[in-house]
């Protein structure tokens, strides 16, 4: 039984959304900020973010596959979670996940389609047997690696990318929808929560390719592109401050504003919060990468290229805490103090094992990286040379080694 | 348009797939789904037709215990119904049958409910302390040893 | 006051000014093995889900056009007993540690306040000792408000929960599939996610009894008459007249969420 401090309706001591709704819009962000770096480059064309293209295009992929599994571990009649997309009732945000998933599914999975197509045919082509019917099967059936045909294929690319990047932002906003429309938890309630979702998402999809691809840059003996680097720091510092900004906003306005919502929300950060929020999402989460991506951002022409990856790769992972306890305070927080408005539960623990555990949420994590080891078996995440159009200005990019794409 | 044959046949696969859902899905909504609004109407009577009522007021307890009601009416408790401090009708009685025993509680608590003097109890309405009710406190004599439950004036 | 009666006319005369069934008829109707009610919807159309669909006739169905209940509660009568949680959770199967009604108790002073809820009032209340000198007190029963502009019903994401012509929230516990997104957007703590059903459950006011013409378990049990049920549709029906035309208090009404429970003497320290 938890421990209530002052008073809590009966019914509002139980912590009903567990860890497994932590990691949902966990994961989401995954799948939306890694769809906003690949749009960088295959909407937006900017070349410094090619090396990470294709890899963050089947990150966000491999996360968008397990994204639907946190929820149904949460139900309570999983067998029914179908009926989300059976009988919607649409004036809940939650009916949104049918639609919003199944539409940016499709449009990933066309992405997908439309950028190796060629290669799928082309290796096709120099298999045989069981490979090569699998991959003409992939190919749906088709044969044209032409420059016209591949010509469109990259004029797919670019509209699919142009519809896929609200898609994505959508599928994640919506999660903010869900808590933000919420008027009876005034830690939930705000026309800003969709917005935090979602540059929170941007965080933590920056940063977790930032990590990926150094792991694997060093894993395959390859260079690390320090323009790359240098870019993906740099927006990702551009939406550490905005994202922080918006949450410190939204704990000032309502301090100010000093009504019965602050009352309740002032003990909840500084008893039951103060660790998770201010010490690791405020401190840790955001503070110490703030400068260190200053550092990498500000002084970037006098780091030496293992300094700058470095600093890099530990602020990310540091943001992949902080996104973390966003998710983790927004979420648990919300249910620790009661409508009452009088009274706080005592801090949920997490089982270690069960449906909705510490192990489960660390499974649901790592697979989709499982899953991504997959997909390049299948689907090589490193380009061959002349899978991409030459650039437009013709000039060689700074520190692109040639035939390293 | 020659070359852009492959784009023509994924669009052709995920419309098959688009009018499959679309399909599939007319079969697994409920009936009687969306009669008088976005919810499945067949569990209205459900709901209605969900337990036999278990309570059934004191006025039913008269059909067979009369001379208590009529007791019970001319003294202080009239407005208290027996359900209340003896069961629900439903666990005395079923089809017309007794299939129990209806209990009887003669504690101090059952009393103590309603009657221990506690903060909040509107004034005017009979309240004692319940130590210091009794010489010697409550727990040597029940409530019951002065009180008659049906008529508890004294 | 509608009697509503399954079957054949009964062989007996009525009891006499009877105002509630007596026991035969009540035992015949209600506590019968069948226990089936007939739900007769508007447009004419009956729609029969006991097994005995031929057997009644007219005046037998509930109509549910015919009613818009309400609920008012006058905390001025409140003693604290905690007889209509129990008889709550005896009526509805109410799991431990979960309650569709329970009840609050206040010990105000002009500048300070204690609220306490002992298991709900399941047990009554005990004396409390509290670091001030109360200057008033009281007692707020609380129960599912089935608001007319529910948060509740909006959020469901399959339209299991969803509001009946004659007012009353329900949720369908065939649909609902637990996501307890229903739960988090109640402000009055009103639901639950039983542990039994594995779905939301809330107070139901008692619907297989009002359907049947009888009141709900609390009302019911209730000594002192605070708690009090109504049909907004009648126009001599005393509920109806004390919300349409005395001083009366809904919970967070600056939620808009319009609550079909009134309240009668609370205090500003109570939401």
């Amino acid at each position: 039984m938890p421990e209530i401090s002052g008073y809590a309706f009966p019914n509002d001591i139980h912590v009903h959304w567990s860890l497994m709704i932590v990691m949902y819009p966990y994961i989401t962000g995954f799948v939306a900020g890694s769809f906003i770096v690949t749009a960088l480059y295959h909407l937006f064309g900017k070349n410094e973010f090619r090396p990470i293209a294709r890899l963050s295009l089947a990150a966000s992929f491999c996360f968008l596959l397990v994204a639907g599994l946190p929820l149904q571990l949460h139900l309570g009649h999983p067998e029914r979670g179908l009926f989300v997309m059976i009988t919607p009732n649409f004036t809940s945000a939650m009916a949104g996940f049918g639609i919003l998933y199944s539409f940016y599914l499709v449009i990933v999975m066309l992405e997908v389609w439309f950028v190796y197509r060629q290669e799928i045919i082309e290796t096709a082509r120099r298999s045989r047997g069981f490979k090569r019917t699998f991959y003409a099967a992939l190919a749906l059936g088709t044969y044209d690696t032409s420059p016209a045909a591949v010509a469109i294929d990259h004029r797919a690319v670019k509209l699919l990318s142009a519809i896929g990047l609200p898609s994505a932002c959508m599928l994640h906003g919506y999660v903010g929808f869900i808590f933000g429309g919420i008027k009876a938890n005034p830690w939930w309630s705000t026309p800003l929560m969709p917005v935090i979702f979602l540059l929170s998402a941007a965080v933590s999809g920056i940063a977790l390719l930032i990590l990926v691809y150094q792991v694997t840059a060093k894993l395959g003996r390859r260079a690390v592109q320090a323009d790359t680097i240098t870019s993906m720091a740099r927006w990702l510092w551009f939406f550490l401050i905005i994202t922080v900004t918006l949450e410190l906003l939204e704990i000032i306005m309502l301090a100010y504003e000093n009504s019965e919502a602050w009352h309740i929300i002032s003990p909840l950060l500084t008893t039951r919060l103060q660790f998770s929020f201010i010490s690791i999402q405020m401190i840790v989460g955001s503070l110490i990468p703030f400068i260190l991506l200053f550092i990498v951002t500000v002084m970037n022409r006098y780091l030496h290229e293992r300094v700058r990856n470095t600093l890099t790769f530990m602020a990310s992972l540091l943001l992949l805490i902080q996104v973390f306890s966003m998710r983790w305070n927004v979420v648990i927080g919300g249910q620790l103090l009661s409508k009452s408005f009088r009274g706080l539960r005592s801090a949920y623990e997490p089982h270690l094992f069960g449906r909705e555990g510490i192990v489960m949420a660390i499974t649901l994590f790592l697979m989709p990286f499982v899953i991504l080891y997959f997909f390049d078996r299948v689907l090589p995440i490193e380009a061959p040379p002349g899978a991409y159009p030459p650039e437009h200005d013709g000039s060689p990019e700074p520190g692109v080694s040639p035939g390293a794409v | 348009m020659e070359h852009a044959r492959h784009v023509f046949r994924v669009v052709l696969v995920l419309l098959l797939l688009v009018i499959a859902v679309v399909i599939g899905r007319s079969f697994l909504i409920p009936r009687s789904f969306g009669t008088y609004g976005n919810y499945r109407f067949d569990n209205v009577a459900e709901q209605a037709a969900a337990r036999p009522p278990l309570h059934a007021g004191a006025k039913s307890c008269a059909d067979c215990h009369d001379d208590r009601y009529v007791a019970v009416g001319k003294g202080r408790h009239a407005k208290v119904s027996c359900e209340v401090c003896h069961a629900p009708l439903g666990k005395h009685v079923k089809d017309g049958d007794v299939v129990a025993k209806m209990p009887i509680d003669r504690s101090v608590r059952l009393c103590a409910y309603c009657h221990r003097k506690i903060d909040g109890r509107p004034a005017g309405f009979p309240q004692i302390v319940l130590e210091k009710h009794v010489d010697g406190g409550l727990g040597a004599k029940g409530c019951l040893d002065c009180h008659d439950p049906h008529s508890p004036k004294l | 006051m509608d009697e509503t009666r399954k079957g054949t006319p009964s062989s007996e005369p009525p009891p006499p000014a009877a105002s509630s069934p007596g026991r035969r008829d009540f035992l015949a109707t209600a506590l019968g093995a069948s226990g089936g009610v007939f739900a007769l919807l508007a447009g004419g159309g009956a729609l029969a889900t006991s097994a005995e669909a031929g057997g009644a006739k007219g005046d037998d169905r509930y109509d549910w056009e015919a009613h818009q209940w309400a609920y008012l509660i006058d905390t001025e009568k409140c003693i604290g007993c905690g007889s209509c949680v129990r008889a709550c959770k005896a009526e509805n199967g109410v799991p431990d540690g979960y309650f569709r009604t329970w009840v609050e108790r206040y010990l105000v002073a002009p500048d300070a306040s204690h609220v306490d809820s002992p298991n709900g009032g399941l047990d009554g209340f005990a004396p409390v000792q509290t670091a001030f000198e109360p200057t008033k007190s009281f007692f707020v029963p609380k129960l599912c408000n089935h608001c007319k502009e529910t948060p509740c019903v909006q959020v469901c994401p399959v339209g299991a929960s969803y509001r009946t012509k004659d007012g009353v929230v329900l949720v369908d516990g065939k649909s609902c599939i637990g996501c307890g997104y229903c739960v988090q957007a109640c402000p009055y703590g009103s639901r639950f996610l039983s542990p039994e059903t594995h779905t939301a459950e809330k107070c139901t006011w008692c619907y297989h009894r009002i359907t049947k013409g009888l009141k709900p378990a609390c009302v019911e049990v209730c000594p002192t008459a605070t708690r009090q049920f109504g049909d907004m549709k009648r126009d001599d029906d005393p509920v109806r007249l004390a919300i349409a035309h005395g001083r009366v208090q809904v919970l967070q009404a600056n939620l808009l969420t319009e609550p079909q429970a009134y309240y009668l003497g609370i205090d500003k320290e109570v939401r």
